[in-house]
């Protein structure tokens, strides 16, 4: 028994050397702790700044009319809800962007549905290609369809090059040209693959056995899809429904590129227009009314996955159901899949790169053709170098490598660091507060992040340099955004080694950086390849996040697309977003060759 | 080789139910003992602790002259430098290492010359039937083989303190008749310290020099196997050890059966809340030529033996015996019983000592 004849003086200095020496022997405790302080910083510092900037007065504002810079004031909230502007800068993009998301999903969605079923279950010609042809569309950047359309169906109204069609004498109307049809259209085929795959997903876990029992009741293939699998589809298809239409609203290429035209503004390029004019009250609204409509979305998704959770079929021994016969049909439906391959992702592949190999648009002749808009020094009616002889693309080239790429690996590294310090400090306040934060940035839409980085770093804070047009705000921002996916896998890499072979290691007398380098690197090589190529892909496509960020000197090949198309170089743009799409793709097929996992366990952004 | 001493130990992992109780216990040198207890009793986390795996939240561990953990001075070894042997239930063997490499990991550590390791290897390699084994992979060894690759891995380091939680647990029978044996013969050899793991009680008997009876983070009893099971400590320890179970009668329900036995081995039923007696101790005779008698319910051949049921005073006796039941089911048998085999336990179910 304890003698307690020392004073409680001494007992505190114990139990602290106690804490302190626990503290050393587990670096894991100092890990979750910097890891705690950076992502507050990282994270809340620019939800808290995106929240004063709405209620207080700019700089210019407070000369324009008064007042004190940095006073509060509803002004903004104002200018955005009620104000003489405000229909033109918050309420018809909100109602065109609802429009524009509910046509999308309806369409991305019912895609998926028929595609998945038509691969997984029947005997289509072909499935085993499609599976993989038909996700991608999302291997191409959001701005491959848009541009391609345009290259497509463009008319007069806008300067640069004819589009395809006109040149044939066909001049499109302007509602197929731009506006909501081509936005709708356009984003369904972008996001139809998600739908496709997380339905193909659902219907390969569906207990085969089921429907065997239903059919042993003389069930027809008919009644078995109306009655057992379409019923079991439903947790799937509102999950679908809600990440679709999250998305669509976060999208910022289609609505630019096909929206521009005919002055038809969705709530991502209002914000847009908004940063460009230096508007930070009203830019804080609107990002924080879409990561409010970001948080809904969610916390529905959240419901409807509770409610139906005791509906989830556990088990499915892996058998495959047998593809049913399709008789009759099985024609049309091949034809049918085919042809969405055919406008999803060949079409778009073959007009951006006939375009760039056409001098002319749409003149077939063979000494039309040539590489003057890849490889020429000044293209013809241009006064452009080509693609690979201009200085802009190459130093886009070498940013979006080098911004996407020290992403990735920050990224995949403070995934697997987080799913460390989580899993290792289980019941921990540190542990639940970084699984907590991690995910936080999940809520925002890319661009609201976007606009919160600006305002915060465009000032230097404290001990932080502005870093405005530095490539280090790009890469802080994406490595921020990417973070919920990449806490997410690496909390779920660490949960699946456990922590005895490292225990293992600790008996045998291997120290801490020991055991990092000799057993857990090793084992989780795979995951960490995974955790590294995945947010590559996303970035090297990505462009909303950096749109509004991006100065001169840091432009990426996204944004440099953008910028071509802005002074209706089209050719040049396609060029770009090809160069985006080959890169993208030997990415993934790295990753399937380096992973036996598909795409679809890790389609994050 | 030392002792280990566990003094005070508690253990609390933020429920409301205690890991390990204010447990004090000296496991002496050179002993093999197991910790024998039903599930959750505390087994895995009293190793753990000991291996620094878990921190008491207050207590001590010695090891010899070593201060493994005291929150009276605060000291603390890191599990690093304790410098014993852990194997884990699961093995635990690195997927990415080669059986050679899990193998010399230990000694790795310890910077040995290649020499060093390499003999180490063919030691272990002899001792564990492991040849051929060398450069394959564990997901290409099958069960017994991942065990014994464990085995040598904790044993390359010569630790003077092994532990080893539920070895065997994951072996089909024959082969884990086969690892006691081994595990007997490593102890024998060696002469190092073990402290064993299991729920299995027949594990339990066979292998260990003394037996510690856990149950809910307390340790009930401590002693040579057959005293564990000759004479229980408590009424726990009684039922816990023996199959089939140890027959308790309580004296409220069974009354008058408890009666005949307070007579018989001389003692105030008052006293005595349980007796219990061990189903071999008890002999089958002719009607009215035992202590009592009863009627035959069931019978169970085993192969080697026969458990009867037999019902007295409405309580079901089992007995078992070697030599067939000299009645059948619904027959009327007299029932025979030593004194000194009859177990009493007081109200707070620890054993009377009579004098
Ligand atoms: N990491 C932990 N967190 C919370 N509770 C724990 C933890 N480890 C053990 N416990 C609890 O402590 C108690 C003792 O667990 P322990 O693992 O030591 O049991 P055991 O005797 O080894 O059981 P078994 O025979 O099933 O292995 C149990 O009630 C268990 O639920
Ligand atoms: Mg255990």
């Amino acid at each position: 028994m304890f003698s307690s004849n020392s004073t409680s003086q001494n007992t505190l200095i114990v139990s602290l050397k106690i804490k302190l020496s626990k503290l050393l022997l587990q670096p894991t405790f100092l890990i979750g702790i910097v890891l705690v302080i950076i992502l507050s910083y990282l994270v809340i510092a620019p939800i808290v700044s995106i929240f004063s900037n709405s209620v207080s007065l700019t700089m210019m504002d407070a000369m324009l009319s008064g007042g004190k810079d940095g006073e509060f004031t509803y002004k903004y909230i104002d200018r955005v809800f009620t104000s003489s502007i405000s229909e033109k800068i918050f309420w018809i993009p909100l109602k065109n962007s609802i429009t524009v998301s509910f046509f999308a999903t309806l369409i991305a969605l019912t895609l998926g549905l028929i595609l998945a079923s038509l691969v997984t279950s029947t005997n289509i010609l072909g499935r085993k290609y499609l599976g993989f042809l038909l996700i991608i569309p999302y291997m191409l950047p959001s701005q491959a369809m848009a541009t391609a359309w345009l290259t497509m169906f463009k008319n007069r109204k806008i300067s640069g090059p004819q589009g395809m069609l006109e040149s044939f004498g066909i001049t499109p109307p302007d509602w197929l040209a731009y506006g909501p049809l081509p936005i709708s259209i356009c984003m369904a085929l972008s996001y139809f693959p998600f739908a496709f795959l997380l339905f193909s997903s659902a219907l390969s876990k569906i207990d085969i056995q089921l429907e065997e029992v239903a059919s042993t009741f003389g069930a027809k293939t008919k009644a078995i899809w109306s009655k057992i699998i379409l019923p079991l589809l439903i947790p799937t298809t509102m999950s679908v429904l809600l990440l679709t239409v999250a998305r669509t609203l976060g999208t910022f290429a289609t609505p630019y590129i096909l929206g521009t035209p005919a002055k038809y503004t969705l709530l991502s390029t209002s914000l847009y227009s908004s940063v460009r004019s230096n508007d930070s009250g009203v830019v804080a609204v609107i990002a924080i009314v879409l990561s409010l409509i970001g948080l809904m979305l969610l916390l529905v998704d959240i419901w409807v996955v509770r409610k139906w959770q005791r509906f989830v079929t556990v088990g499915g021994k892996g058998i495959k159901r047998q593809p049913s016969k399709l008789g009759v049909f099985r024609m049309p439906t091949t034809i049918f899949a085919w042809i969405i391959f055919l406008i999803a992702a060949l079409g778009p592949f073959i007009v951006l790169a006939l375009s760039t190999l056409m001098r002319e648009p749409g003149n077939f002749a063979f000494s039309n053709f040539g590489l003057a808009y890849w490889t020429g020094v000044n293209v013809p009616g241009m006064d452009q170098p080509g693609i690979f002889t201009s200085p802009e693309v190459i130093t886009a080239l070498k940013n979006s490598f080098l911004i996407a790429g020290s992403a990735a690996l920050i990224c995949g590294i403070l995934g697997l660091l987080i799913g460390y310090a989580v899993v290792r400090l289980p019941g921990t306040l540190i542990s639940g507060f970084l699984r907590q934060i991690s995910f936080l940035p999940y809520l925002m839409p890319g661009l609201a992040f976007a606009a919160a980085y600006l305002s915060l770093f465009a000032v230097s804070r404290g001990p932080i340099p502005a870093l405005y047009g530095s490539m280090s705000l790009l890469i802080l921002v994406m490595v921020v955004t990417y973070l919920p996916y990449a806490s997410r896998s690496g909390i779920s890499a660490m949960m699946q080694v456990g922590p005895e072979p490292e225990e293992a290691g600790m008996v045998l007398g291997a120290g801490f950086w020991r055991r990092i380098t000799t057993i857990l690197a090793p084992l989780q090589k795979s995951a960490l390849i995974i955790a590294i190529i995945l947010p590559f892909i996303t970035g090297m496509k990505e462009l909303s996040l950096v749109v509004m960020l991006v100065t001169p000197g840091t432009e990426l090949l996204t944004t440099q697309s953008i910028r071509f198309l802005d002074f209706g170089y089209t050719q040049l743009a396609n060029a770009t977003i090809l160069i985006i799409g080959v890169v993208v793709m030997i990415s993934v097929l790295i990753l399937n060759r380096v992973t036996k996992t598909n795409l679809a366990s890790g389609l994050g952004g | 080789m030392s002792e280990i001493k566990l003094k005070s130990i508690i253990k609390n992992f933020g429920g409301n139910s205690i890991a390990v109780d204010n447990l004090s216990e000296t496991f002496p040198a050179g002993e093999f003992v197991c910790l024998l207890g039903p599930s959750g009793c505390g087994k895995t986390t009293t190793l753990r602790m000991i291996a620094g795996l878990e921190t008491p939240d207050s207590g001590e561990i010695f090891y010899g002259d070593k201060t493994f953990f005291s929150s009276k001075t605060g000291e603390l070894i890191k599990t690093e430098n304790r410098n014993l042997g852990l194997m884990f239930q699961s093995y635990a063997l690195w997927p990415h290492m080669t059986v050679y490499k899990n193998i010399i990991f230990g000694l790795e550590m310890q910077k040995k010359s290649l020499e060093e390791k390499e003999k180490r290897y063919l030691e272990l390699e002899k001792l564990f039937h492991l040849e051929n084994f060398r450069d394959r992979y564990p997901s290409e060894l099958s069960g017994g083989q991942q065990q014994r690759v464990a085995l040598a891995r904790m044993l390359a380091i010569k630790p003077s303190l092994l532990l080893l939680d539920e070895p065997l647990s994951n072996l089909d029978s024959n082969l884990r008749l086969e690892m006691r044996s081994e595990l007997k013969r490593l102890h024998h050899n060696l002469g190092c310290t073990i402290i064993f793991v299991t729920h299995d009680q027949m594990e339990a008997m066979t292998l260990a020099t003394s037996i510690a009876v856990m149950n809910d983070g307390k340790i009930e009893q401590i002693d040579k196997p057959m005293e564990i099971y000759n004479n229980p400590k408590s009424l726990f320890v009684a039922k816990f050890v023996g199959s089939p179970q140890m027959n308790i009668v309580n004296s409220k329900k069974d009354e008058k059966l408890a009666t005949c036995l307070s007579k018989k081995i001389n003692i105030e039923k008052e006293k005595v809340k349980n007796f219990g007696i061990r189903p071999e101790t008890m002999k089958m005779v002719k009607q009215d030529d035992g202590d009592i008698n009863g009627t035959i319910e069931t019978i169970q051949p085993t192969g080697a033996d026969w458990i009867v049921g037999v019902n007295v005073y409405g309580k079901s006796l089992f007995l078992i015996s070697s030599d067939p039941p000299i009645g059948k089911e619904n027959d009327t048998v007299g029932i025979f019983f030593k004194p000194e085999d009859c177990h009493s336990f007081d109200n707070n179910d620890l054993r009377i000592i009579k004098n």
